[in-house]
């Protein structure tokens, strides 16, 4: 182990601590907000069982202004709904409250994608059983594009990191801002780059595991 | 012979597309226990026609009855329940791959709410009508066009429908496989009395099986006539047969 990693091992697990709560409230996000956005952006879609032009267009407006923000402005531009709910603008909890917004409006385009790529003849099979709305998502959409949910969440889950990486700007530590703060700004190169491998190494054990799972439960 | 009561009747329905009509002001009555065909070419609006009579598409204008029920003006919970009594089955099977065969047939049991218990006892039932009892376990990608076919329609037969709409079952099967699935489809009809609404573009197909046919033609009825089935071809696969084939058409 090199010595400066261990030099400074309380505030890189420090950092990496501030990350996981980052990542993980944005994980949250997209599962409790994004899965159902994608889904009925899915639905509302023409053609689609709730079929809705207003609807489908107000949340498809939404996710692309969200998505279009380029992320730094979008924090800063969110600072005072962050005061208003979090009380507070700046540290780690704070940050959560961007981070879910870009996860939601992420991780529902990449849902809306993957059950675009269901065949219309399951739904027609679904619906010829008589199964209600709630009945074809959760009975056949959601169990027919599992696979693609895995890996879309895997690939959100990435670009979680990727963004996470810049709430140093709010305070919201991390990985990310530790290097910035202790390698960059202090000339200390070779710490910045420990840390950009143990990033990869990160990102190489979330893709080596999601893509291990939707192999796993896919059977088509 | 003599027919019941109308299972199926369509009065004056109309289904545009766009600005395409698909069927105009079509009116039908399928009997009670027969085995119905309807063909015609591409566009004639045969498969439009069947899948207005789940309203897996909404006419226009017209009433579609199944029994003595009009399901055009049903609520949408009643419309559910009077299609959990109407099966049916298509082209390409259009089962759930990331379930297994058992779980396939099982799903409509649970739409039904059907208890847990007599699920499974079903799921072994219907598997065991159609010869699959042994694949419950595997995953429809393991099995053949012909078996998954079967498998969908031991899912349209588990809630004991009246009535089973086939939507060009055999079209992405080969003649053997035809043969095979026409024979399911009859016994079907003979052993549980269902009527059979089956509608392909393949002539032996509707010949062989069915006792009345309606001929479409640009989305009106041409005709209907009652012919007497031919019955299935019996098919071998031997290659003897094959070389006699080629030679004879030589």
């Amino acid at each position: 182990m090199p010595d400066i990693l261990l030099r400074y091992q309380a505030e890189i697990w420090q950092a990496i601590g501030e990350t996981f709560i980052m990542v993980g409230v944005s994980i949250l996000a997209a599962i409790l907000v994004g899965l159902p956005v994608g889904t009925l952006l899915y639905l509302c879609r023409k053609g689609n069982l709730l079929e809705n032009r207003f609807v489908f267009s107000s949340l498809n407006l939404l996710v692309n202004i969200i998505r279009s923000f380029p992320f730094l402005l979008l924090v800063v531009f969110l600072i005072p709904f962050t005061r208003l709910i979090m009380g507070t603008a700046i540290g780690t909890a704070a940050a959560t409250v961007p981070l879910s917004i870009i996860a939601f409006a992420h991780y529902s385009r990449l849902v809306e994608q993957s059950l675009l790529e269901i065949p219309k003849g399951v739904i027609d099979a679904a619906v010829s059983m008589g199964a209600s709305v709630k009945e074809v998502v959760f009975k056949f959409l959601l169990v027919e594009s599992r696979s693609g949910l895995v890996v879309g969440l895997t690939m959100s889950t990435i670009s979680f990191i990727s963004y996470s990486t810049i709430m140093g700007v709010v305070g919201g530590g991390g990985v990310g801002d530790f290097a910035i703060r202790y390698g960059y700004q202090q000339f200390q190169t070779d710490l910045m780059l420990y840390v950009i491998i143990i990033m990869v190494i990160l990102v190489q054990m979330i893709q080596f595991i999601g893509m291990t799972i939707a192999r796993k439960i896919d059977k088509r | 012979m003599e027919w019941g009561l109308f299972v199926i009747e369509l009065q004056n329905v109309t289904k545009t597309f766009g600005n395409h009509t698909a069927i105009h002001d079509v009116s039908l009555k399928v009997h009670k226990g027969e085995i119905h065909g309807l063909i015609g070419a591409s566009g004639a609006g045969k498969s439009t026609m069947l899948r207005v009579m789940n309203l897996l598409e909404i006419p226009d204008s017209g009433s579609v009855y199944v029994g003595e029920r009009e399901l055009t003006i049903r609520s949408k919970r009643a419309l559910r329940d009077a299609r959990k009594r109407i099966g049916m089955i298509f082209q390409h099977f259009n089962l759930v791959l990331n379930k297994t065969v058992g779980q396939n047939v099982a799903v409509s049991l649970q739409l039904a709410r059907v208890s847990k218990h007599k699920q499974m006892e079903r799921v072994r039932e219907c598997l065991r009508f159609v010869g699959l009892e042994d694949q419950i376990d595997k995953y429809p990608a393991q099995l053949s066009g012909g078996q998954k076919q079967r498998v969908a329609i031991a899912r349209a037969l588990a809630n004991e429908p009246e009535v089973l709409l086939c939507d060009e079952p055999t079209s992405s099967l080969d003649p053997h496989t035809t043969s095979e699935i026409l024979t399911v489809i009859r016994d079907i009809h003979e052993r549980l009395g269902v009527t059979v609404i089956i509608v392909s573009h393949e002539m032996d197909v509707i010949k062989s099986i069915c006792q009345r046919v309606t001929v479409m033609d640009q989305g009106t009825i041409y005709e209907t006539v009652s012919i007497e089935a031919s019955g299935i071809p019996k098919s071998d696969r031997s290659p003897e047969r094959f070389i006699k084939e080629l030679k004879n058409d030589a």
